[in-house]
């Protein structure tokens, strides 16, 4: 059989990849579209140094509270109550510091401890008592609500430390390379470097133990285009005033549970407990202990998204929290994490996160009214929820298979919807009162609608081995 | 009196790769109570499921006539408003609703178009309870009833829809003695009245004792039919079990003794939610390098003796002793037991055994994580060469180690599923319906791997329905029914007839 062309066979390898993983790839390709279009309507300023490090400083504390909601919603739970548990427990440590004198230090280990404690509680309450967790955060929502107004009092408070300044203001500080943080340049390099390294060092493992994985050029297409994304947000970051305090306890966090869910034995218990309760009970997983350490982990970031809020806006207020929860959970759901357990990732909700806050900034910047910008996030939420699971049963493609096959099959494909079309001709003009040959043609077009089908699943699920190795 | 109400003819149903009924004929007088009994699988229940409409019209071929009528019943709406009930043996109660909200649920009793009249409600729904007997109050919510009372209200629902048929599935399955004893006196009562009925029946004794007649059914055939006059006990579970054990087992050695590695010392299991013993006064022992089989019935408590030595107390309080290698051990939960040398393959590997969104290697490694762990973080590599190396030794035929369970059949599921808890290094073994819904060759080849790891030393408990595996499989045989310990055998012992008769008690 002929050779394809191999510029051809590159660009459908592509198309095949991203056809085949659509669900992965679905939320990165509508950040792209949701970046371009805020781009050209406001000239170039959203994607600009300056906005665009504001649009990472804003979505810290939501992307921190999604990577939370991830497990829990995984674990086939839900959380209402982190938004007020936020406000509150950034309240606390501001109170703390700033009207009653405790030090820093002091501060954040006494809301770390109440965290936990309420964390556990509520993680008991679900996995021992059964109590839906719908309902305990709920009833959470309103309890963290009345602690926030009663430790605010009711006010707004400044906080004026300094700490709080350096972790919601101030930048990593570096020397400056011409108009470039130098610090930002080694980050975003590193990450480069490390993504390269080990998506060649899977591939070698994949190749030594005959895993069919993805080709060389795959991985190097996958490699260039992702170098751009980091080397662009890189630049942008660099250009401003580099890595932020938020950003970079985002990233950290982030990183850590990744690491978590992806290669720790908890994460995969984590998994499991989601996936199969029932198994992974009778698999000797403690169901319950997994639930409880996932609403301790929940708290804990929650703690964290207080924090970086307060000191964002420098005051402890008795209106924060309202939503916060709700942001986080959508963020989860836009990067496909499942409402039936067991599937979902850390770094999609962190670009869910994104996605969110871009269309928030991006409303903003372009001079539309705040009024409409729920609306929109709505629509975006439902749509990638359909999205989801309009892609769930995507079978894999290979297009260089299909490219041979429609050559080989070209004939056969030809005949057999020749023949359907026939059918379906004779069928229209066909006597409607001669019941017998109506039957008789509608036997015939079911036959050639079957046969038209049963050539074109064949085309569809051609692979190209089948065709190389066998000339 | 001999005049037949029911007649289904030739009835033929086809299931993706079974052929579940095969040309049944079913022939019921008015007036009667007639039983059909056959061994699980036998196609009871599908012929029950035909006959009550749940499989409608074009799903299968054949005939019923009702009352000298061809009827193709659409759903149970349409097989009950000609008067034709089912009663499940779950029971299609709402627990949280009262006796007499239940009684009429579904048909209510109206003033007008939309009014419900609850007092004439009542009134009725009191009317119905004398009939079967039942005393209780009718406000009662239907949860805080026995089972057996439940029962009654099922009965009391279908005599309120104006029942000329009542079809029971194994109606005292649930049910204690004295309950069980009720509800037959009861049917008898009703057939006074005029009410026909038709028992499916693993309980034989029960059979004799109420049967005006009973069909026989075996793989989907009608084997006998038989009349009140010739009911015989031997007769019967010869026709049950009348099958040839073919040489589809393979041959191993045959046992030579060994210690006891596993002992259980009058074991009993409460089920909290049913709010009965499931198992009770178990005494079991195995072997080192022995195969041991427990038979018995659907529902007779062999999953649930298996469970409670497994570990799995959330759902069972359980007293009595578990011997371990001559070590008195406490298994309070799964991975107690894990520690303890001791694995369970599950007989509902989809809901209990496996996690299918999720690949072959992860799920072979998911029961012993710390074999390829280090600090508890994963070592990828060596969890793909475990993988790899239970691929390869159990031939787990699939494209590559990282397919997701979902994407094999069922036969290559359940190697996987032997794979995961061989990775666990366990010397003891429960095989829980080893080899429910696969194939015949991959049968075959589960039965090749038992014998293999009995070679190595393994030890191994053989939960089956199937007697012809129990029989061609296993070194000893204990028989349960109703949770009860009813009869042991070692393999030169038994035969089908005789397990059948105990698991029948």
């Amino acid at each position: 059989m002929k050779k394809i062309n191999p510029v051809l066979q590159y660009f459908l390898k592509i198309i095949s990849m991203l056809r085949t993983n659509i669900r992965d790839y679905g939320m990165y390709i509508a950040l792209v579209v949701i970046f371009g279009v805020f781009s050209i309507i406001t000239g170039g300023l959203f994607l600009g140094p300056v906005n665009f490090t504001n649009l990472l400083n804003q979505t810290a504390y939501v992307a921190v509270l999604a990577v939370g909601m991830t497990l829990v919603i995984v674990t086939r739970q839900i959380d209402l109550s982190v938004g007020f548990l936020g406000a509150f427990l950034g309240a606390y440590i501001v109170v703390e510091v700033e009207n009653a004198g405790a030090s820093v230090g002091l501060a954040l280990i006494t809301a770390l401890i109440i965290t936990i404690v309420i964390g556990f509680i509520k993680g008991f309450l679900v996995a021992k008592v059964r109590v839906p967790s719908f309902v305990v955060t709920l009833a959470g929502m309103f309890i963290f609500k009345g602690m926030l107004l009663l430790k605010t009092n009711s006010t707004t408070i400044p906080a004026t430390h300094e700490f709080f300044r350096i972790i919601g203001v101030n930048y990593l500080s570096s020397y400056q390379v011409g108009p470039f943080n130098l610090l930002a340049l080694i980050l975003g390099f590193l990450v480069i470097i490390t993504l390269a390294v080990m998506s060649i060092l899977r591939y070698r493992h994949d190749k030594k133990v005959g895993i069919k994985g993805n080709d060389l050029s795959m991985v190097i297409s996958k490699l260039v285009f992702l170098t751009i994304i980091i080397g662009f947000i890189t630049y942008t970051l660099a250009a401003y005033r580099g890595v932020s305090y938020l950003i970079f306890i985002t990233i950290i966090v982030v990183i850590v549970y990744h690491f978590l869910t992806t290669k720790t034995v908890l994460g995969r218990r984590i998994y499991a407990v989601g996936g199969n309760p029932d198994a992974a009970e009778l698999s000797g997983i403690s169901v319950q202990r997994i639930i409880i350490f996932v609403f301790i982990s929940m708290g804990v970031l929650t703690m964290i998204a207080g924090l970086m809020y307060v000191s964002m806006l420098r005051t402890a207020n008795p209106n924060y929290g309202i939503s916060w929860e709700l942001y986080a959970i959508a963020a989860t759901y836009i990067g496909g994490t499942s409402a039936n357990g067991g599937v979902g990732k850390v770094i999609n909700s962190f670009v869910g996160a994104i996605v969110i806050m871009s269309i928030q900034n991006g409303m903003k910047l372009a001079g539309f009214p705040s009024n409409i910008e729920p609306v929109v996030l709505g629509a975006v939420l439902l749509l990638a929820v359909i999205f989801d699971i309009y892609t769930r049963n995507v079978r894999s493609i290979d297009l260089v298979g299909v490219h041979y096959a429609k050559v080989k099959y070209n004939e056969e494909f030809a005949l057999a919807r020749n023949n359907y079309l026939e059918a379906k001709k004779a069928l229209k003009v066909v006597d409607k009162e001669d019941n017998l040959k109506v039957l008789e043609l509608e036997f015939e077009l079911m036959k050639a609608q079957g046969q038209y089908n049963q050539i074109k699943d064949r085309i569809r699920s051609s692979k190209e081995e089948e065709f190389v190795n066998g000339v | 009196m001999n005049k037949t109400i029911l007649e289904m003819r030739s009835i033929t149903k086809q299931f993706p790769g079974v052929k579940a009924l095969d040309d049944v004929t079913l022939h019921v007088n008015e007036g009667e109570i007639h039983c059909i009994v056959g061994e699980n699988g036998a196609g009871k229940s599908t012929l029950m499921k035909v006959l009550s409409g749940i499989h409608g019209p074009g799903t299968y071929s054949g005939d019923i006539v009702f009352q000298g009528e061809v009827k193709a019943f659409n759903g149970i709406r349409d097989s009950v408003n000609s008067g034709i009930v089912i009663i499940n043996q779950e029971l299609a109660l709402f627990p949280d609703l009262t006796v007499y909200e239940n009684v009429f649920v579904g048909h209510e009793l109206v003033n007008n178009k939309f009014l419900v009249d609850w007092k004439k409600t009542r009134e009725e729904t009191k009317r119905y309870l004398d009939m079967v007997g039942l005393d209780v109050d009718i406000y009662d919510h239907v949860g805080t009833l026995g089972v057996g009372k439940q029962q009654l209200v099922e009965i009391a629902k279908a005599l309120s829809q104006q029942v000329k048929v009542l079809i029971l599935d194994e109606p005292t399955a649930a049910l204690n003695e004295d309950d069980s004893k009720n509800l037959l006196n009861l049917l008898k009562e009703l057939k006074k009245s005029g009410v026909t009925s038709i028992m499916i029946s693993h309980k034989l004794k029960e059979v004799i004792s109420i049967a005006d007649s009973v069909t026989i059914l075996r793989d989907g055939r009608v084997v006998a039919r038989m009349e009140k006059d010739e009911l015989d006990e031997q007769v019967i579970i010869k026709h049950m079990v009348g099958r040839e054990i073919g040489n589809i087992f393979p041959k191993r050695p045959p046992y030579k003794g060994g210690d006891i590695v596993l002992e259980t010392i009058n074991l009993n299991s409460f089920d909290k939610t049913k709010g009965r013993y499931v198992v009770f006064n178990s005494n079991i022992k195995l072997h080192r390098g022995e195969v041991v089989g427990i038979a018995g019935l659907m529902g007779a408590g062999r999953t649930e003796l298996a469970l409670s030595i497994f570990g799995n107390s959330k759902k069972y309080k359980i007293s009595g002793g578990v011997i371990v290698n001559d070590k008195r051990v406490d298994l309070n939960s799964p991975s107690s037991a894990i520690e303890n040398g001791i694995a369970y393959v599950s007989e509902d590997r989809k809901r209990n055994g496996l996690i299918l969104t999720e690949t072959i290697s992860e799920n072979i490694t998911l029961s012993a994580l710390r074999k390829i762990s280090r600090n508890g973080i994963l070592n990828f590599s060596k969890q793909d060469e475990v993988a790899e190396s239970y691929v390869g030794n159990l031939s787990i035929r699939t494209p590559s180690i990282h397919q997701r369970l979902r994407n094999l059949s069922g036969g290559n599921q359940q190697k996987v599923q032997i794979g995961k808890w061989l990775f666990t290094e366990p010397n003891i073994l429960i095989l829980d319906e080893p080899t429910r819904g696969i194939d015949v060759g991959s049968k075959f080849e589960i039965y090749t791997i038992i014998n293999d790891l009995v070679a190595q030393g393994m030890s191994i408990l053989m939960i089956s329905s199937e007697l012809p595996e129990i029989l061609g499989m296993c070194d000893r045989i204990y028989v349960i029914s109703e949770g009860v310990q009813t009869a042991e055998f070692t393999s030169e012992e038994a035969t089908a007839e005789k397990i059948m008769a105990m698991a029948t008690v």
